[in-house]
């Protein structure tokens, strides 16, 4: 059990994160992995994407480059202040706070929801899991990111105190259990011996 | 935040819809308000056009 289950602790952690998140991000999750991540997707010019955990808005801006209709939430208002720098707080992207794990959005209500780099501070990724596809359209897609488990030593006892990393195995028991049906599970990695991000696409059932 | 908004926003504890009171508004943009679930009650606010839907548990940080 890691320390940022308690999403009091998740919260102070991000607010001294935010500070240099844009900097240290790229080590595991940088613009070739995230552009890659979104032709996995497809996303029409017309379709509502929501970025869940958007942060300081690193996905948001690529996302942006598919639709004019983002939004974008996340529970710290440290993260969201790089994110209304870049975008403005009335821009193209319409914010929220709020928690992956009790979505403020009605059923169906988007074509597309992306989260990367979030599910590993979720208390409860399951009940989150099971958020995100209760506010997409049947039919939608769902796209995860987290980091895989990794396999240097020193990565896993940082992993194992301080976030919640998973592999494949742990990946299928989530989705399946958050009602799932059709998914995947992409491996990727900035290079060689860097630690790795596992990347689901999950179809929202009809 | 825009007005039409409203047609996907929630309450998130019960998920029930949300009636919008607003304090100032600029054209489409609401700026100050706020979200009031219309089954349990609770007021979510809206500070500097960004509606705050946080759970009440989770909101800690003073409203500016």
């Amino acid at each position: 059990m890691g320390v940022l289950e308690n999403k009091a602790r998740a919260r102070t952690f991000y607010k001294y994160l935010s500070k240099v998140y844009d900097r240290i991000n790229p080590f595991i999750w940088d613009e070739e992995m995230r552009d890659e991540a979104i032709e996995m997707l497809d996303i029409q010019p017309s379709d509502h994407v929501l970025d869940v955990g958007c942060g300081t808005g690193f996905a948001t801006e690529a996302l942006l480059t598919k639709t004019d209709n983002v939004y974008g939430l996340d529970q710290s208002a440290h993260q969201l202040e790089k994110a209304y720098a870049k975008f403005g707080k009335r821009g193209p992207v319409r914010f929220h706070r709020g928690d992956a794990e009790r979505l403020p959005f009605a059923d169906d209500s988007f074509d597309v929801v992306w989260s990367s780099g979030s599910i590993e501070y979720w208390p409860n990724p399951v009940d989150a899991l099971e958020e995100l596809r209760r506010i997409t359209k049947p039919g939608g897609q769902v796209l995860v990111v987290g980091p895989d488990y990794p396999n240097n030593t020193v990565f896993q006892k940082m992993a194992d105190a301080i976030m919640l990393f998973y592999d494949e195995e742990e990946a299928d028991r989530m989705f399946t259990q958050a009602g799932y049906q059709n998914f995947e599970h992409h491996i990727q990695q900035s290079r060689p011996g860097s630690p790795r991000a596992i990347t689901t696409v999950a179809q929202v059932p009809e | 935040m825009q007005e039409e908004l409203m047609d996907i926003l929630c309450c998130p504890v019960d998920k029930h819809e949300l009636e919008l009171e607003v304090d100032d508004r600029e054209d489409d943009e609401i700026l100050t308000g706020r979200l009031v679930c219309t089954e349990c009650g609770e007021a979510y606010p809206i500070e500097d056009g960004i509606p705050n839907l946080l759970p009440p548990d989770m909101r800690d940080e003073a409203p500016a």
